[in-house]
């Protein structure tokens, strides 16, 4: 204890106690400084990492260099979430970026609450931006009190991907290498016993557990096929549990060999060849494409029930709310969002289906593998229930995909869909705090 | 003898500790406590009106606030218990001769300088269901693998055996400063009198830990009510919400729902449990102690 005197004591409390308002004074100026150089740009955050981020940088670049005088500073979040906590305190905090990504699905919760400000459909004509270019499925959602307060970018659905090799072996392609219809769920569930006598060391595969939504993505791709009731506008949920419970039992089923597999396993057991087939979100594309190369097919969720429907979200680019806006920085988002949309048939790249329709129907697009062969999904899209707790990155998606995982793991399906219906109420319960 | 400096000196001295605690600790928690009174909103929507015990009654009628308020007194069952217990056991063999002290006392210290998010790494990794090294081994000897994190029966267990893994070093530390404290007379006295190792353990070692293990609970008991990291990280709660900790249910209500208004009335309620439980703890040990 040499080392220790009093005066040493002394002088460590006193760097102490200035190391700690230094800190203090450091946050506090950080967003000044900020907010002062960042004057001119156009403030956007989104949640694209990995080959997607990349992406968007490039896209971005783009723009701005066909743009004279645009500047963009992006901010990557990461996704999940704490992206909505965040964009949600910014909004409130009277911070908000100038534009941002939001999921589609997610508009219920934010345009009631006036945390969004509405889009400027002529202004975006002006910039080359049609409403009629763009998917209408989303667009329909993308209205509240029919005003415009997203402009959808893609689309990105759950679809299926396969080994072209396996599955023509085990005859489930037709003649131009299309996946066979499917007439229903038991006709299906022959045609995968076909596919593991045939070759591969497991059936299709399907990555679930304990993830906060993919449990849901299957299940409300197979409940939308359906057609049944599952209305959440009441007071009390209104699902038609029989089907619901009939549905679930069908997913176990299908997904028999990845009871409790998590989706990096999944991944893992699709692109190392053990699975030929995987249920999956298009955007792990890059992954399978990496080992698989040409034999990598992909088409949207097969009908199995009476009417195609495929779970699916869209990143769309949203305003925050801004008390006075300047009308000139928002002349410059609308131009900005204008021609980053329009590059779609770039964005199509990672994986997503462009929302930009003459992207999608170009000849350009249509050589894309595997895109082009899954780009179907996007007629056939199922949106989260629009109600202001669902959508990605939600609490509910995590509820309901962690009341089905057990049931794929092969526990009891009428549990699981009673596990559902009462968080659902729980749910409904709760005031809408937006 | 000098002359007593003036009182205030004291208080001089603790003032930078006192502008943090007040800024940091006290304002937050009088915040909090009058957000439990409203039905604020993390989206600042609607302002936030005073609602009286609107949410306290809510809280106490949410069937969520109490699953998850059970599932953190099993984990804290579940990891208290052997925290407690192997902490003793290690420190024990470590002092009473292992050679290579050093070796064990780092070996087992090692794993709590670990950050969480590399615990979350290492033993994800192991109870992968498919490719993990569990699973694995288990596989050499013709078992079956078992779902570690995602069958509901094993799931609360698996979290506490990598709280165990992860924490149990600390405890360890505590329990071999206490044993090192011993006074050798004491054994020397017992030795003379004709005690085998085993009466001495019994009537000397233990008697004398005694204060150390009341210290011991206490903190662990803290600590594992405090639970939400690794279980954030490995199962989110899941399967089926058998493993999501009463912290998580706050935070997800407050920041992912958005209501922090009720958020912050389940922390008050989770507050006063955890007083409750301590007063329990202290009065327990304290009489052991006369």
């Amino acid at each position: 204890m040499t080392g220790l005197t009093r005066r040493g004591l002394l002088r460590g409390a006193v760097y102490g106690a200035g190391a700690a308002a230094t800190a203090s004074a450091l946050s506090g100026c950080g967003s000044i400084a900020g907010s002062v150089t960042s004057a001119d740009e156009i403030r956007y955050w989104n949640l694209f990492t990995g080959p997607d981020g990349d992406l968007m940088k490039q896209l971005t670049r783009n723009v701005e260099k066909r743009t004279e005088g645009l500047k963009v500073r992006t901010t990557v979040l990461e996704w999940g979430p704490p992206y909505y906590t965040k964009l949600a305190m910014a909004s409130a905090g009277g911070r908000s970026p100038d534009v941002a990504i939001m999921h589609l699905t997610r508009l219920a919760g934010y345009a009631p609450g006036g945390l969004l400000d509405p889009w400027d459909m002529d202004l975006l004509a002006e910039f080359g931006l049609k409403q009629n270019d763009l998917n209408a499925t989303l667009v329909k959602r993308s209205l509240y009190q029919g005003a415009p307060y997203a402009i959808p970018l893609d689309t990105h659905p759950f679809v299926v991907f396969f080994d072209r090799d396996v599955l023509d072996k085990a005859g489930l392609l037709d003649g131009e290498g299309r996946l066979v219809p499917f007439e229903s769920p038991r006709h299906a569930l022959e045609l995968m016993d076909k596919l593991r006598r045939s070759g591969g060391k497991l059936g299709p595969v399907f990555g679930h557990s304990n993830d906060p939504a993919m449990s849901w993505r299957m299940f409300w791709s197979l409940f939308s096929q359906t057609g049944a009731t599952f209305d959440l506008t009441g007071e009390r949920a209104e699902i038609d549990e029989d089907t619901a419970v009939e549905v679930v039992r069908f997913m176990a089923e299908l997904a028999r060999d990845s009871r409790t597999m998590d989706v990096q396993t999944a991944i893992a057991a699709f692109a190392g060849g053990r699975s030929p087939m995987i249920f999956s979100g298009e955007w792990d594309m890059a992954t399978y494409q990496s080992t698989l190369k040409d034999r990598l097919g992909g088409a949207p969720i097969p009908t199995f029930y009476d009417r195609p429907a495929g779970a699916a979200d869209s990143h769309a680019l949203v305003l925050p709310h801004q008390d006075n806006p300047d009308p000139e920085r928002r002349r410059r988002t609308h131009q900005f969002v204008a021609g980053l949309v329009r590059s779609g048939l770039q964005w199509a790249a990672a994986g997503h289906i462009p929302a930009y329709t003459p992207a999608v129907s170009s000849a350009a697009y249509a050589k894309l593998r595997p895109q082009s062969e899954y780009a179907g999904a996007a007629k056939q899209l199922a949106l989260d229930p629009p109600v202001w707790f669902a959508g990605s990155g939600s609490d509910f998606q995590t509820r309901m995909s962690q009341a089905l995982d057990p049931a794929i793991g092969g526990s009891s399906p009428a549990k699981a869909v009673r596990t559902m219906v009462s968080q659902i109420n729980t749910l409904l319960a709760q005031p809408n705090p937006a | 003898m000098t002359p007593r400096p003036p009182r205030t000196t004291g208080w001089l001295f603790a003032t930078p500790f006192l502008v943090f605690f007040g800024l940091f600790l006290v304002v937050p928690l009088g915040i909090g406590l009058w957000m439990s009174f409203t039905d604020a909103s993390l989206t600042g929507a609607g302002g936030s009106t005073f609602v009286g015990l609107d949410n306290f009654t809510e809280a106490l009628g949410d069937g969520q606030v109490w699953q998850t308020l059970g599932n953190t007194v099993w984990f804290t069952v579940l990891s208290t218990v052997p925290l407690v217990a192997l902490a003793l056991v290690m420190a024990l063999l470590v002092y009473t001769g292992m050679p290579g002290q050093w070796l064990w006392r780092l070996s087992f210290f090692a794993s709590h300088l670990l950050p969480v998010a590399v615990v979350y790494q290492i033993w994800n990794m192991l109870y992968q269901p498919d490719r993990g090294m569990l699973n694995g081994l288990l596989d050499l000897v013709g078992i079956d693998g078992i779902g570690w994190l995602t069958d509901e029966k094993y799931a609360m267990w698996s979290l506490a055996l990598v709280t165990l893994w992860w924490t149990v070093g600390f405890n360890f530390l505590l329990y071999l400063a206490a044993l090192q404290a011993i006074p050798d007379h004491l054994y020397e006295a017992a030795a003379l009198d004709g005690a085998g190792a085993w009466r001495r353990l019994w009537s000397v070692t233990l008697p004398q830990l005694r204060r150390t293990t009341g210290l011991i609970t206490v903190l662990q008991v803290m600590a594992s009510l405090k639970v939400f990291d690794q279980i954030y990280l490995l199962t989110r709660g899941g399967p089926d919400g058998t493993t999501r900790p009463i912290l998580e249910y706050i935070y997800d209500t407050g920041f992912t729902n958005y209501r922090l208004g009720y958020a912050s009335a389940i922390s008050y309620v989770f507050f006063g449990v955890i007083i409750i439980l301590s007063l329990a703890q202290l009065k327990i040990f304290s009489r052991r102690e006369d």
